[in-house]
């Protein structure tokens, strides 16, 4: 280091300027595809919102197709508490699901129907089911 | 359940629009994009996909209430258990549709009100009695069955919302036809005194869930703006026809008759026949069939059905006696402990 700054910045002892804080977390949600769900990607610190969004292109906009981005203050996000909040069904729920379904449905169909009538019938059943 | 393929989508073509972005607009739906609410569209587009999402949401709630009359007198705990989730995906359905809407420019509470005052509609099929619990396996069976057919071609369409929330509603929807068609199994796998519930139920539900796509395709139907702007992606009699391939037979297998009915006006059947265009063509792979009473569709359409108006008071009862429900929350005072 120079002369001048090493005199003029002493490197130890307090600082002379003093704390300022930091910027605002935002969440950031990218999305990859127009349509697609916004994902959740990170976050980022910023001043503004505006910055927030401009630090989410850089960040997460730029290492794989992107669409859209949204930011959300972290502030304004509330989550439920993995030790305290029950969330997925831990009794059998399989009453409300498709698939609690579907055995006692083929077993009962092939005692009334071909086969091969029942494979026609069975490819407007959906694929995509909870 | 419902799908919106009865609703008139009464487009009008856009004359008064800027035609180059009319041009673009029209390019992006014909290269599969999905449009989004922010971006720019005719206002008979907005308009047509607001009706078609408002009638569908109305749909959802008001076809809950058939079904929610029999949760306390279900056959067994199990039934129980799956006709109380059903109903409550039902309302969740018609929630997420009212949130598509209202981004289309039209408040939540102001749709809630035009449908108790009768100023939009809901699904023609809902005005239709269950009198018995063969009536609930028919409707998970036929209805949801024709909502699918129906709802996964309108997840085929171009605006993004309703896109994504009819694939979501779909996932849910395949609980709602496996467990009705495990009800209708069971009761034609049954006692004679069950398969004749269930053929008694099959007379009331046939012709209703033929009409559930819709009156008969407009000539040039593909052409006018619900195709062309992909808010349909298949005509009714389109569908009308996949619906009746599949089900037909299968209905037949089960040992069900398919009869042509005279209804009265509380929708009970009061004289039936066995439909004599019922047959299948070797050559074409489609069955013909009698074709539903359309002059009974608009009657019931224009508010006569057996249950309009018994549908609407309830609807009414529930949305005066939650007011004050409404009012806490509107004020942030529910009563609600404060989240963690």
């Amino acid at each position: 280091m120079s002369n001048v700054r090493e005199q003029s910045h002493p490197s130890n002892g307090d600082l002379t300027s003093p704390a300022e804080g930091d910027l605002k977390p935002y969440v950031v949600f990218t999305q990859l595809n127009r349509g697609d769900p916004h994902m959740y990607a990170g976050c980022v610190d910023a001043a503004d919102q505006q910055m927030a969004l401009q630090f989410a292109r850089e960040h997460y906009g730029q290492d794989q197709k992107c669409v859209n981005i949204w930011v959300v203050p972290k502030e304004a996000v509330t989550a439920t508490n993995y030790d305290t909040d029950l969330i997925w069904r831990h009794t059998d729920q399989t009453y409300r699901l498709a698939r609690g379904y579907s055995k006692p449905v083929k077993d009962k169909w092939r005692k009334l129907r071909r086969a091969e009538d029942l494979k026609e019938y069975e490819k407007d059943d959906l694929k995509e089911t909870f | 359940m419902s799908g919106s393929a009865n609703v008139g989508v009464h487009v009008d073509h856009a004359r008064d629009e800027d035609p180059a972005k009319m041009a673009e607009f029209e390019a992006k739906i014909n290269a599969g994009e999905l449009l989004e609410p922010d971006d720019w569209m005719p206002q008979a587009y907005r308009q047509g996909m607001l009706k078609m999402a408002e009638h569908h949401a109305n749909s959802e709630i008001i076809g809950a209430l058939p079904e929610g009359e029999w949760i306390t007198r279900a056959p067994s705990l199990r039934r129980k258990l799956a006709l109380t989730a059903k109903v409550q995906d039902e309302v969740g359905h018609g929630q997420m549709l009212y949130r598509v809407s209202q981004d289309l420019g039209k408040s939540r509470d102001q749709m809630l009100r035009d449908l108790i005052t009768g100023r939009t509609k809901y699904h023609n099929v809902f005005n239709y009695p269950a009198p018995t619990w063969g009536d609930i396996a028919m409707i998970q069976w036929l209805i949801d069955g024709a909502a699918i057919m129906n709802q996964k071609t309108l997840a085929d369409g171009a605006y993004g919302p309703y896109v994504r929330t009819m694939k979501r509603i779909n996932m849910e929807e395949a609980f709602h036809f496996k467990s009705g068609e495990d009800m209708v199994l069971t009761l034609m796998s049954g006692t004679k005194m069950q398969r004749q519930m269930g053929q008694e139920a099959f007379d009331r539900w046939w012709y209703p869930a033929l009409m559930f796509f819709g009156p008969p395709d407009k000539p040039h139907a593909e052409q006018l703006p619900p195709m062309r702007w992909r808010m349909k992606t298949v005509t009714n009699d389109n569908l009308r026809r996949r619906f009746i391939n599949r089900f037909a037979p299968a209905a037949i297998d089960l040992g069900l008759k398919i009869h042509v009915v005279k209804k009265d006006d509380n929708g009970m059947v009061i004289e039936r026949k066995p439909d004599e265009n019922l047959r299948l063509d070797e050559t074409t792979g489609n069955w013909s069939f009698t074709q539903p009473d359309w002059d009974e569709f608009y009657r019931v359409i224009r508010g006569n059905g057996p249950c309009n108006a018994k549908r609407l008071a309830l609807r009414r009862f529930s949305y005066e006696q939650g007011r004050w429900v409404r009012h806490a929350i509107l004020r942030g005072n529910a009563g609600l402990p404060p989240a963690a």
